[in-house]
């Protein structure tokens, strides 16, 4: 299967360090369904080694509006039960690139190693000395050895390799929104980072339809910028206007027109557009959440973002930690580094003023823009066809018009009962 | 008539290389544009996009834009990142004309980062 699956399933067994490259084959396609759905059932194929299985959706890394999406998926530490995180920002769509859809990493390592998915070729490489590092050494150490600033670097830090249930992988600098405590099953199974890199090439069944179909829902996708669209009537405050002092630019994940992400400068003035001698300015925050609560806390937006940086930087969840420090705000920017050490993992991941409960497969990443039903549906397409799910709700797209580019990307036919099916 | 930059409108999705790409090679992949988003200094949100065309590269720097000629470019090194496929032996930018169409990564910039001038 070469049309937008490109390449072939990865499997990884860590006790030997071997590889294998299996087919991705049609059946798996029309038997289980894209995306998280094939995931799952490779999961199910290969729980006997407790495996972490790394994916993307059907559209993933194409011009699709918000086509971001890649997942990690594997037994939560926290709730023992199957859980699904996000590959955002350039994460999914680099694997994708890289020329593996699906990655399947089984049992434990003897000793600390990380994957380099590159090209169309696999390695497990040495990681003692990557052991240790917080996630920003971890990606600059990767990209050093690498000699590329553009390798997306999906990392524990101290935290997940201790391994607690408070962390969470972390996309290159910037945390991520494992809410399952997923990092530390890297950390049990030694493994320090999944490194990835695609120079490939991803092919359209029709092409042409494909291309124009895409553009034709871009052309009315809606564009912003922040955190405030993504979160409309939910009680999650004035993110944007608390961070705006601090706001230097706002980034986009993969192919979307929504720039939540906003990167904030506190180690030099916010205006400042050249590259200069500071090499570590700020922080992109990439969670509504965590802002979230810490607005909600009281907090002012520096010392909050500092907080917010340490948390990526050890790899902890941003969520689950800014809850439990909501409610001990801190003036003092150089504090921040010693509450966050202080963390104790007592808090669910969650939404202030909302239902805070874990919701099964998928952890509250996505903003409760809808009911229940329509937020599990959202989060269900998402993962199966590549698209971020807050931006399907946030926007209000129209899913038939994205089924119908899986139609013409694959040859897959999908509705939304077709998917809802998947997970029944 | 050329593509040219607004430089901080971009968000930084590679929708336009993507486009791009497309236009090329009917396919997507971040190799083969004329259109190369430069998002090498990651920690530092140092972030733009660069157009290649027959004489020279378009610069949208953040801090400004401006034309550099191939020459320049090839003493000083550009392209983010060793294996990001290096700027020089990427097509030059013929505007869409050899498809027939408006330039792509202008039509498909959410953002109007991109133009026409």
């Amino acid at each position: 299967m070469d049309v937008m699956y490109y390449g072939d399933t990865l499997i990884v067994d860590l006790p030997t360090g071997k590889t294998e490259q299996v087919e991705f084959s049609p059946e798996m396609l029309t038997e289980n369904g894209p995306g998280l759905a094939a995931g799952i059932a490779l999961y199910r194929d290969h729980e006997d080694g407790d495996p972490l299985v790394f994916g993307s959706g059907l559209l993933t890394g194409t011009t699709a509006p918000a086509s971001s999406l890649g997942f990690v998926l594997g037994k939560s530490p926290l709730s023992g039960e199957l859980a699904v995180s996000p590959l955002s920002l350039f994460s999914g769509a680099e694997m994708k690139l890289s020329g593996f859809s699906m990655v399947v990493i089984k049992g434990d390592s003897p000793k600390p190693v990380y994957l380099w998915l590159h090209d169309g070729v696999a390695d497990v490489l040495d990681a003692a000395e990557l052991w240790g590092l917080d996630t920003w050494g971890t990606t600059d150490a990767v990209r050093s050895e690498m000699g590329e600033q553009l390798v997306q670097v999906v990392s524990i830090g101290p935290a997940g390799e201790s391994p607690s249930k408070l962390s969470a992988y972390s996309i290159n600098y910037w945390g991520s929104g494992d809410t399952a405590a997923l990092g530390a099953r890297m950390g049990g199974k030694k493994l320090k980072a999944v490194a990835l890199r695609g120079l490939g090439m991803l092919d359209a069944e029709e092409p042409q339809d494909f291309y124009e179909g895409a553009k034709g829902l871009l052309s009315e996708a809606p564009a912003w910028k922040g955190f405030n669209k993504a979160c409309e009537g939910i009680d999650a405050g004035d993110i944007d206007g608390w961070l705006k002092p601090l706001v230097h630019r706002y980034r986009s994940c993969f192919a979307c027109p929504a720039a939540c992400n906003t990167f904030v400068k506190y180690n030099e003035g916010p205006s400042v557009m050249e590259s200069t001698g500071v090499e570590e300015p700020g922080m992109l925050v990439t969670g509504a959440a965590s802002a979230a609560w810490l607005l909600s806390g009281g907090w002012k937006a520096e010392p909050a973002c500092r907080a917010m940086e340490s948390m990526a930087r050890a790899g902890i969840d941003l969520i689950r930690g800014a809850r439990e420090l909501a409610g001990s705000p801190l003036d003092d920017a150089s504090e921040t580094e010693e509450a966050v050490g202080g963390l104790s993992g007592g808090e669910e991941a969650g939404w202030p003023g909302g239902d805070s409960s874990p919701k099964g497969l998928f952890g509250p990443w996505v903003p409760p823009l809808a009911d229940e039903d329509e937020w599990l549906l959202a989060n269900r397409i998402g993962y199966v066809i590549g698209i971020c799910p807050t931006y399907l709700l946030a926007s209000g797209m129209e899913t038939s018009g994205l089924f119908g580019l899986c139609s013409s990307a694959a040859g897959v036919e999908l509705d939304p009962s077709m998917v809802a099916g998947m997970f029944s | 008539m050329r593509v040219k930059v607004r430089p901080l409108n971009c968000t930084g999705c590679a929708l336009c290389e993507l486009a791009c790409g497309f236009h090329w090679d009917e396919a997507f992949s971040l190799i083969s544009s004329s259109v190369l988003l430069y998002r090498a200094e990651e920690k530092k949100d140092y972030m733009g996009v660069i157009i290649k065309t027959e004489e020279d590269l378009f610069l949208g720097r953040p801090e400004g834009t401006a034309e550099m000629k191939l020459g320049e470019i090839q003493k000083q090194g550009a392209g983010g990142g060793a294996s990001a496929k290096p700027i020089l032996i990427r097509q030059t930018c013929d505007l869409c004309k050899s498809a027939g169409v408006e330039p792509q990564c202008v039509e498909i910039c959410p953002h109007d980062a991109l133009y026409l001038e």
